[in-house]
This record gives structure tokens, C-alpha cells and sequence, in this order.
């Protein structure tokens, strides 16, 4: 590659992630106002919280990608050419990046001190003055660090449907890092390199022209920030009380907060202790997973007077479910390694080295490359092997999942009690009996609720880890036998196929232009991910919070 | 005999420029019970904290019975302010915990673990977690567990300030019945307070700190027959001599 050749493609690069990064930002500053809308309405209408939040609580572990190409069907539909693919694309982005921002909101304000709520009745404020002067400000600090978890959930979306939408060339987004990698295939390592390096740049950039000063102006609204005082001097003997005692006082930091969140909530560590008592508290542990069976309940009914009012799907629902069962053993094959490997190294950061905020901000930038974008990388390589289908899939579900569960325990590590390494020293407990006692335990709030955000994240991957197409169609010759399971098992496509998948069939449903196979198959997959959470997740989220609180 | 020596302790804030501790030495004698008090942020807790091994400190020197602590000792045990229970295990798992450095059997570490919480009035929780009990329970717990490593020396950081007036109060007079019971190894025992009356209601010898820089202001020993009630002439007189002391700074 000449200098010239190498110039025009860093312009092509720049104007292509741009184009991306414009997506993000419009779908980031939609998703911020909808939630402090949303958020805070939750949060002071009794009856508005009960509804959104459970409802809330199941769009954040749904495939939202799965929906992709109804969204595309519908939104290039209703609006011309490239206006309705980007506005699919940018909607897309927005249902990965809401959901987390209308908990951090929500909980923002329901925390808030009964005294401040008192105030504003005894002053008269206005509903306006209210949302202007209490909620919104007391909001910001955790919309911004929950921002910043969104944008990397955002561009793994992004990417991935920008790649997605290449693989059809009907519904196909012009400019795009995710159109850049989706086209260039693995031929060319430089170009691929120089784009992969192009897009961490951004991200770096971003993280520390955007967010950063975000955070720093609002840090003045967060109410921990007040605690500050220096703090003690290190002499490594024992580090554990100093160490302690220094993240009690410098607080949380960025994007852990979501981990620090859900371990608050299970923990509820004692940095509490001394706060006046929230508000609407009481309320909160009331909204509870009524909704949640409400809501798996509708949709096993709306699959079963589907499958009665027109019997001829039948046969759609058979293939389906062998799809499913078949991605199901990869995401959970995928996951469980993640697992083992993640819960020995976040052991190791948490309890051993104390650095663990370091290797957040280290993990973040990783974390934030999509792993789709090594799909063109692997693909062909990959393929030259038998089943070299099904390593790129547990790749990318491996990649998909376990930084989910890292940075999940990691930030929950904040929440553990603070004085578990003085125990452990004063008592000298080590070894096996500090692996069981404490180690793996102190963890588990953390690895469950990464747990379910992780297999959340396989299953969105699935549609581009189990059929990966390139730049080719796919060609209409599977069509008529899309209900023959040897037919989707021996269909390859151009690029990356694994036998059988949901991913896949999805895909190719969407290909052939069959929606009600596409739908029927979203259907399930959700109702199977709803019962998943409600009866595996829900159940031991529970049981530990209950012990843990 | 000498249980602990603290030997011209000095200490600084991670800076280096803030001086906590200047100079601090005293001493605890076999069979005594001694407290130190003073001003909030003279670092009581973590001189409590180097006399225990878990910091170290810029300068000067901790003895346990004359050998120098370099890190956690086997012989002295610590009793939390906040408790420090994990909130994952059973009590009688916590308890156990103390006798994680005993090379015994897991039937005695619950034999005894079951006759320490029935001492303590806490038979029939041994199943329950902490978040189940009061912080005076969990207190109880939290001392158990600390009993239960066999500890010559007994360090106490402020454990009765986590919990109500009431039951602080009974539990303080638990403790101290519990330890004149002579089958307990603990000879000693170090305790951090910021409440004078309980100090001089419990204690052999009192060692009054300055406010930051932290030096040793007054070492007294109080003689006085137990019970001691606050409303007794001489219990008056010395509480005021030490708020007296206290508010010099």
C-alpha cells in the first residue's frame, strides 16, 4: 500500500467512522432525554414505576438485534432510501443504550432524601421547577457514567447491524465503520489493521473529549463526592484496610458504576449507613416479577393461538425449536468458558492485586471493540478447517460474553464489605477456605447479574456469529425449502454458516423475505430468554440477595 | 508481664506531609484493660490497626510479648466497629472463620463454635445469616468469632459505637462478664472508644491522645473498686479532668 493509496483510505476510514459516531451521538442524545423522561416518571408516579420498570427490566436481556430485520422491514418502509435505514440503524442503537440510563435515572431519584421532596412541597415548587432543579440534577452523574457503559453496548449494536445491513444489499447503510469491515473481508490485514486502529482512536477520543469532562462537570451534583479527604499511606505488609479505606473515599468511578449498582442492591454495603432514608423506597421491592410472568405468559399465547388460528406454521415451529436447541448449546457451551475463565482472573484482580480500577479502564477500550469486527478476520481462515463455522461462532459468543462478566464482577467488587481482607488477615484464612468462603462468594452478585447480560449479548450476536454472508446475498435458491432442516444445515451461503442456529435462520427468514417465520422465531427466542431469567437468574438473584443485603 | 509495647509510633496520610501519629508509646500489662481515647481523626483506629499487624507504620516498633509484630499475630484477635461479619456465611460459619489458623477438626471448630454463640445467648441462630440479626447480635457474633482464635490479646475498635445506647449498654456489661471467665486465654485486652464514660467504666489504664498530630497526652491509671457508677464523686471528677483534657487542643 503506497502513502497515497494509504491517505485516501484514512479518509475514507475517518468519514466512515464519523458516519458512525454521528448514528451514536444522535442515538445517544435520544435515549438520555426518553430516560430522564421515563426514568424519573417511574420514580414519582407510583403506578407509571410499577409498569415501566419490570418492562424495562426484560427489554435489557432481550436480543434486541433479533428485531433488526423487522425494524429495517418497517422503518424503510415508512420512511425513503437511506433516511429509513439509518433511522433503523440509529433506533437500533438507541433499544441497546436506553435501558440502563432509565435505571440509573429512575434509581437516582427514588434515593432521593424524603427531606428534599419535603422542600419542594413547602417551597411550592412547580412540576417543571421540580424535574429542573432536583430530579434532572440528581439524575445527571449517573446518566453520564451510565452513558458511557451504553456507548460501548451502542457500538457493538452499531457495528454489527452496519455489517448486517451490507449482508443484504436491499437494506444497506452508505457510510459506516461496521460497512468498512464488512466489506473488506480478510485479504487485506493492513487496510483491516488500519481501520481497526482508526476506530480505537475514536474511542479513545470520545472517552476522553466527551465523556470525560461530562463527568467531571456533574461529578459537583454527585453527593458522594463530599466524603473526600486524603488518604492513608501505603506500607505493603497488608494492603487490604488502606486500600479499602481509599476507594471508600475517591469513591466510584465510570463505568463500573453499573457493577457497583447491582451490587449495591444485592450488597447494600454499609457506605449507606449514614444516609437519610430514601423516599420511595418501599415501593421499589413491590414492583416485582408479576410483570415479568404477566409478560412470558402473553407471549407462550400469542405463539400458541398463532400455532391454532394457523396450523400450516406448525412446521415453522419444529424447525425453529431444533434451531434454537442447537444455537442454545453454543451460547451456553460459549458462556460457561467465559466463565471459567473470567472468575479465576477477576479473583485475582479483586483479592490480589487491589488495582482493579487500572484494568477496568484497560478492559473498557478492549471491551469496546465489537467482536463482530473480527468476523471478516477469522472468517476465512477459519473456514479452510472442518466446523471452522462453529469456531467462528464460539469466538464471537466467547468475545460477546465475557467482558460482561468481568467488568459485572469487577464493579460489584466495590460493594464487597470493607473489611473482608482484615478478616482474612486478622484470621488468617487462606487457601481453599478463603477460595469458598469468601473469593467466590463475595463475587457471585456480580457474576449473576453479568451472567444474564452476557447471554443476553450472545444471543444479539448470534445473527452474525452462526451466518456471516460478507458482502454477498444470499441466494434465493434456499427459499422454498426453508422448512427442510437438511436443506438449512447444508445451505452455506458465501461466507460463514454453521449447520443449524436461530441466527441463522433468521437471517436466511429474513432473506427470503418470510416474516412470519422471522417473527415466529423472534417469538420464541424471547420466550425462552424471559423464562430462562424469570426461573434461573431471577430465582438465585434472589436467594443471594436476600443472604447478601 | 508485658502483653504489647508501643514504641514511638509515628504515621503519615498517603501525602507524606500530614502527620498523624508522632511518637506514640505506651504499654499493656498481662490482665489489664486498656483504652485509648481521643479527638475524632487522631488515628485511634489505625494505631489500633498497627498493634494488630494490618498496617505498618512509618516509624517505630509494635512488641507481642517481645517479639516484634511484623504482621497479623496468632495470639491477638480484633473485634470490629462495623462488625466485619460476611454477610454470605451462616453465623456459626463466621465464627468458625476464628479458628481458620487452629489445626482442629471440623467437629470441634462446631462443638466449639456452638458452645461460644451459646455463651454469648445466641443458641438457635447458629443457621441464620447476619442480615437476619440486630447489630447487637451481630456484635455478639462478631466477638465470638474473635474469641475464637484463642487470642492473648483482645483489640476492640469501638465495638459498641455501631449500635443504640441500650444496647450497647448491655452488651458492654456481657463482655466484661465475659471476660473474667478464666477458661478464656484473652489476658489483655486494647479498646478504642470515643466515649469517655465507657472507658472509665472498663478500663485499668487509659491512654488520652492529642488531636493530629497524634501524641500521648496522659496516661491514667484508674484504681477504682467495680462497679463503677458515673454518678460516684471520683468518676465525676476524673471525666471531667479528661473532657478538660480533650478540649485543650
Amino acid at each position: 500500500m503506497d502513502f497515497y493509496a494509504a491517505l485516501s483510505l484514512l479518509r475514507m476510514l475517518v468519514l466512515d467512522t464519523g458516519a458512525s459516531w454521528v448514528r451514536m451521538f444522535i442515538a445517544l442524545g435520544i435515549s438520555i432525554i426518553l430516560s430522564l423522561i421515563l426514568g424519573i416518571y417511574a420514580a414519582i408516579s407510583e403506578r407509571f414505576g410499577r409498569i415501566i420498570i419490570p418492562i424495562v427490566d426484560i427489554f435489557q436481556t432481550l436480543p434486541i438485534l433479533a428485531f433488526f430485520p423487522i425494524v429495517i422491514v418497517v422503518f424503510v418502509g415508512i420512511l425513503p432510501g437511506y433516511i429509513g435505514i439509518n433511522a433503523a440503524v440509529i433506533f437500533l442503537i438507541i433499544t441497546s443504550m436506553i435501558w440502563n440510563i432509565i435505571f440509573g435515572v429512575y434509581e437516582s431519584v427514588i434515593v432521593l432524601p424524603s427531606e428534599v421532596m419535603e422542600m419542594a412541597e413547602l417551597y411550592g415548587l412547580s412540576t417543571w421547577q421540580r424535574f429542573k432543579k432536583i430530579f434532572i440534577p440528581a439524575s445527571m452523574p449517573r446518566v453520564v457514567q451510565q452513558s458511557i457503559l451504553s456507548w460501548s453496548i451502542g457500538l457493538f449494536y452499531l457495528v454489527t447491524s452496519e455489517i448486517f445491513s451490507t449482508g443484504v444489499s436491499q437494506y444497506k447503510v452508505t457510510y459506516g465503520i461496521g460497512v468498512f469491515f464488512g466489506t473488506i473481508g480478510s485479504s487485506n490485514l493492513a487496510e483491516y489493521l488500519l481501520g481497526i486502529a482508526v476506530f480505537i482512536v475514536f474511542v479513545i477520543a470520545t472517552r476522553l473529549l466527551f465523556f470525560k469532562p461530562l463527568e467531571n462537570y456533574f461529578s459537583r451534583y454527585s453527593r458522594q463526592q463530599s466524603t473526600s479527604a486524603g488518604y492513608l499511606r501505603i506500607h505493603n505488609i497488608v494492603h487490604a484496610p488502606i486500600r479499602f479505606i481509599r476507594k471508600r473515599v475517591t469513591g466510584p468511578t465510570r463505568i463500573q458504576d453499573m457493577g457497583i449498582r447491582i451490587g449495591r442492591v444485592i450488597l447494600k454495603p454499609r457506605l449507606k449507613k449514614n444516609e437519610p432514608k430514601p423516599i420511595y423506597v418501599k415501593r421499589k421491592s413491590r414492583t416485582g416479577s408479576r410483570t415479568k410472568y404477566a409478560t412470558a405468559a402473553i407471549l407462550l399465547a400469542v405463539l400458541i393461538i398463532l400455532l391454532y388460528l394457523y396450523p400450516q406454521i406448525l412446521p415453522y415451529e419444529y424447525i425453529i425449536i431444533v434451531n434454537l436447541a442447537f444455537s442454545f448449546a453454543r451460547v451456553w457451551f460459549a458462556f460457561l468458558v467465559a466463565l471459567a475463565i473470567s472468575i479465576p482472573v477477576c479473583v485475582y484482580l479483586i483479592f490480589m492485586t487491589r488495582q482493579t480500577s487500572k484494568y477496568v479502564l484497560l478492559f473498557q477500550i478492549i471491551a469496546s471493540i465489537p467482536a463482530t469486527i473480527l468476523l471478516p478476520l477469522i472468517v476465512a481462515p477459519l473456514s479452510a478447517y472442518q466446523y471452522g463455522a462453529e469456531y467462528t461462532a464460539f469466538i464471537v459468543f466467547f468475545l460477546s460474553s465475557i467482558w460482561y462478566i468481568i467488568f459485572s464482577a469487577l464493579g460489584a467488587s466495590k460493594a464487597i464489605p470493607n473489611s473482608i481482607d482484615e478478616v482474612k488477615n486478622i484470621f488468617g484464612v487462606r487457601g481453599r477456605e478463603a477460595w469458598q468462603k469468601i473469593y467466590l462468594k463475595a463475587i457471585m452478585p456480580g457474576l449473576i447479574t453479568g451472567a444474564v447480560t452476557a447471554i443476553a449479548a450472545e444471543w444479539n450476536a448470534s445473527i452474525v456469529a452462526e451466518f456471516f454472508n460478507g458482502s454477498g446475498n444470499i441466494s434465493s435458491a434456499i427459499c422454498p425449502s426453508i422448512t427442510s432442516l437438511s436443506a438449512i444445515s447444508h445451505f452455506t451461503g458465501s461466507g460463514n454458516a454453521v449447520s443449524l442456529g436461530i441466527g441463522k435462520l433468521l437471517d436466511i427468514s429474513l432473506s427470503c423475505n418470510n416474516i412470519t417465520l422471522m417473527l415466529i422465531a423472534i417469538v420464541n427466542l424471547s420466550v425462552m430468554i424471559i423464562l430462562i431469567n424469570i426461573f434461573v437468574w431471577k430465582r438465585l438473584y434472589n436467594k443471594t440477595s436476600a443472604i447478601y443485603r | 508481664m508485658e502483653m504489647i509495647n508501643v514504641e514511638n509510633i509515628s504515621f503519615s496520610f498517603e501525602d507524606g506531609i500530614t502527620r498523624i501519629m508522632d511518637g506514640i508509646s505506651f504499654n499493656v500489662e498481662e490482665d489489664e484493660f486498656v483504652s485509648i481515647i481521643g479527638p475524632s481523626g487522631c488515628g485511634k483506629s489505625t494505631m489500633l490497626r498497627i498493634i494488630a499487624g494490618l498496617i505498618k507504620p512509618d516509624g517505630g516498633k509494635v512488641f507481642y510479648m517481645g517479639k516484634e509484630v511484623s504482621g497479623p499475630v496468632r495470639g491477638i484477635s480484633f473485634v470490629f466497629q462495623d462488625f466485619a461479619l460476611l454477610p454470605w456465611l451462616t453465623i456459626i460459619e463466621n465464627v468458625k472463620l476464628g479458628f481458620s489458623l487452629i489445626n482442629i477438626t471440623e467437629e470441634e471448630k462446631n462443638r466449639r463454635s456452638t458452645l461460644l454463640l451459646d455463651s454469648f445467648g445466641l443458641s438457635g441462630f447458629e443457621n441464620s445469616y447476619p442480615n437476619a440479626l440486630s447489630g447487637g447480635m451481630k456484635q455478639r457474633v462478631g466477638i465470638a468469632r474473635a474469641l475464637a482464635s484463642d487470642p492473648n490479646v483482645l483489640l476492640m475498635d469501638e465495638p459498641f459505637s455501631a449500635l443504640d445506647q441500650l444496647t450497647a449498654d448491655t452488651l458492654r456489661s456481657d463482655i466484661i462478664y465475659q471476660l473474667k471467665n478464666k477458661d478464656l486465654p484473652v489476658k489483655s485486652v486494647i479498646m478504642v472508644t470515643h466515649n469517655v464514660e465507657e472507658a472509665i467504666e472498663l478500663s485499668d489504664k487509659m491512654v488520652i491522645l492529642s488531636a493530629k498530630p497524634s501524641h500521648v497526652k496522659e496516661v491514667i491509671n484508674v484504681n477504682m473498686p467495680r462497679p463503677r457508677s458515673k454518678r460516684s464523686r471520683k468518676v465525676a471528677a476524673l471525666m471531667d479532668h479528661i473532657y478538660a483534657e480533650l478540649a485543650k487542643d
